[in-house]
């Protein structure tokens, strides 16, 4: 028993690490209908942000957290004006964009290893290794805290959404672009804000993953696939569907992880992927089927 | 035979007799002369060993036969079907294992073995096809990046073929001189039997109802057109092809490891080269493998680097998406520009 809840306790932390790196993604898609594949990449870009703060200023990730947000957030715009601002009409254009986040993913990975070289990094604030214990059950602070925050950036965000009058327009044009635009609401200004707020969370979760795992600019395509599958089985754009799926899943993997092997952990999120894709290709929240 | 059916079949005749007039016409305006130049002088390359040692353009042109390969072969579902897979080197690996594994174990040819390895690749195409093809658009291409990512999982922990490490080949008998020949002809078959095929499917019923469902699924659903089956069928095809180039590539190298083919940066080339050179097109794959070849060339020899390799790649491949979605084929053919030679549709 005490095994159970150590192992759920452990995969609740990562949970809400990934059901961050999920919420923007989730809301980028949502919005902008971009299938956002260089979002991972981002995040690291934000943990090596939070690493170099660390290593030579010192400052705390926790407290680098909102620098990495607001530096990402602007790369976000960036990134917008550059690559996506152009007509979203085309029917091909949730296509053309997936394999434009894939180049761009490319560039931020290859910009990092060129800058930064591909050794693991990890940043060890005092907390990093140190653990509280209830009882028997062993909880890291790392991923304690991190999953703190995480639960409570996305609170923020669910709050955002549901109360300010920019949340309810990213609401709006999530659930129907044209009618949205119709009734006044400017879709071009919030698709940016949108995406600036997604790659903000990104940024945020970077500066968390910075801690809890060990990261090189390569490692996006492992999670490139873990975060996809999260989005696809949450339904595409429901950013509750993510959150509910980082957890499920988490949870799951973390059990995977101690009875059969840690090498198979990461497989729970791709089966789970498949699974969905053969019996709900909606999703969990999704509310229209694609294709089937 | 009642009347109302003669009568269809008097319109069905007549309409084979226009085609037969259109396609004679087409036949008349296209240069076919020069890829089958360009073949005899591939085939006569390999004379060059006679005068010195030529094994580095003998590779190179291995190599660029292979990515021609590659890239007609995805394009046949991401250009014809449309249906973007940034997971076709899965049937690369697959392809290579087949062959690889038989010829550690018993010493056969992988070259031999190269057909059997794509239909082995064709069968898991068609199984994974029967799932993931269930949804279009970003969820296919998503679920294209978790294949890699499970099969790369699998590989580096399967203890039969390897792990991590993969197996060892045993190398070519034959002297130094003469070594590449037998991979460059078959890699030169290939690739040539890949893009006559994939000229054959998009002038076929087949390759038709593929273009049809591109546009429009759910109208080619409505116009009759099997579209579960041929979407299914088109992938099965292009992992054939990509499972033969992975038999002899495997045995070319002489060893097999998952980083050789489950890296994303193969699935990235094949999607990159099809957009480079137009995606949809005949010639398109041909023209981007030749430039992604140069490309690449260019990049190790002035660079070197791996990472500014990525970066090169991600930039050339962002600059065509925004600005020649296309391609060169595409775009010159849409102004009317394309010269004849390269008129290859």
């Amino acid at each position: 028993m005490e095994q159970i809840i150590q192992v759920a306790v452990l995969g609740i932390g990562l949970g809400g690490v990934f059901a961050l790196m999920g919420a923007g993604l989730s809301l980028v898609f949502g919005v902008m209908r971009i299938v956002n594949l260089a979002h991972p990449s981002l995040i690291i870009g934000g943990a090596y942000l939070a690493y170099w703060g660390f290593r030579i200023y010192g400052i705390d990730p926790l407290i680098m957290l909102p620098v990495c947000a607001l530096v990402l957030a602007a790369t976000g715009v960036l990134f917008y004006k550059v690559f996506f601002e152009r007509d979203a009409k085309s029917a091909t254009y949730s296509e053309m964009t997936v394999l434009l986040t894939f180049a761009i993913a490319m560039i931020v990975e290859g910009a990092l290893g060129a800058a930064f070289s591909n050794t693991q990094r990890v940043t060890s604030p005092s907390y990093a290794t140190d653990a509280f214990f209830i009882g028997n059950v062993f909880i890291p602070k790392g991923q304690l805290y991190a999953g703190i925050t995480s639960i409570v950036i996305i609170g923020l965000l669910a709050a955002f959404l549901k109360f300010s009058r920019l949340g309810y327009a990213i609401r709006a044009t999530t659930q129907n672009r044209e009618a949205a635009a119709l009734l006044g609401v400017n879709v071009n200004m919030v698709g940016l804000m949108s995406f600036a707020i997604g790659i903000g969370l990104a940024g945020a979760a970077g500066a968390l993953t910075s801690f809890v795992f060990s990261f090189f600019p390569a490692k996006h395509w492992e999670w490139v696939a873990v975060l996809m599958s999260l989005v696809v089985m949450g339904g595409m754009g429901s950013i509750l569907g993510t959150v509910v799926a980082a957890f499920s899943l988490s949870i799951v993997a973390a059990f995977v992880g101690t009875w059969i092997g840690s090498t198979w952990s990461t497989m729970t999120f791709f089966l789970a992927l498949f699974l969905v894709l053969l019996f709900r290709p909606q999703g969990l929240f999704g509310e229209k089927p694609e294709l089937v | 035979m009642s009347d109302a059916m003669q009568e269809t079949g008097a319109v069905l005749e007549a309409r084979k007799a226009y085609n037969e007039t259109l396609r004679i016409k087409a036949d008349q305006t296209r240069a076919t002369w020069f890829p089958i130049t360009i073949m005899i002088l591939l085939i006569a390359l390999p004379l060059l060993q006679f005068t010195g040692n030529y094994n580095y353009l003998l590779h190179m042109v291995l190599l660029t036969a292979s990515y021609v390969a590659l890239a007609s072969s995805w394009n046949i579902l991401g250009g014809f079907a449309g249906y973007i897979s940034l997971g076709h080197n899965v049937f690369f690996c697959i392809g290579g294992y087949f062959a690889g594994m038989l010829v550690a174990r018993y010493g056969w040819s992988g070259i031999a073995l190269a057909p059997l390895a794509g239909l082995v690749a064709a069968l898991f195409g068609y199984v994974i096809g029967l799932i993931t093809l269930r949804v279009r658009g970003p969820s296919f291409i998503i679920s294209s990046i978790a294949l890699v990512m499970i099969a790369r999982l699998l590989f580096d922990h399967w203890k039969f073929v390897g792990g991590a490490n993969g197996v060892t080949l045993p190398p070519t008998e034959l002297s130094v001189q003469w070594a590449k020949l037998p991979y460059y002809y078959a890699m030169l078959f290939i690739a040539a039997f890949t893009v006559w095929c994939s000229y054959k499917i998009k002038h076929s019923k087949f390759g038709l109802g593929l273009r049809a469902l591109s546009k429009d699924e759910i109208k080619a659903e409505a116009a009759g057109i099997d579209t579960r089956f041929y979407k299914v069928t088109a992938f099965a095809l292009s992992a054939f092809f990509v499972g033969m180039v992975g038999a002899v590539w495997g045995e070319y190298l002489t060893y097999i490891r998952p980083s050789i083919f489950l890296v994303i940066l193969i699935a990235a080339y094949m999607v990159l080269m099809c957009i480079l050179g137009g995606k949809g097109t005949i010639a398109g794959p041909v023209i981007g493998a030749i430039l992604l070849t140069a490309f690449n060339e260019f990049f190790v020899a002035t660079m070197g680097a791996s990472e500014l390799n990525i970066l090169g790649t991600g930039v050339i491949m962002a600059v065509c998406l925004m600005f020649f979605p296309h391609g060169i084929v595409g775009s010159l053919a849409r102004k009317g520009r394309l010269p004849r030679i390269l008129n290859w549709d």
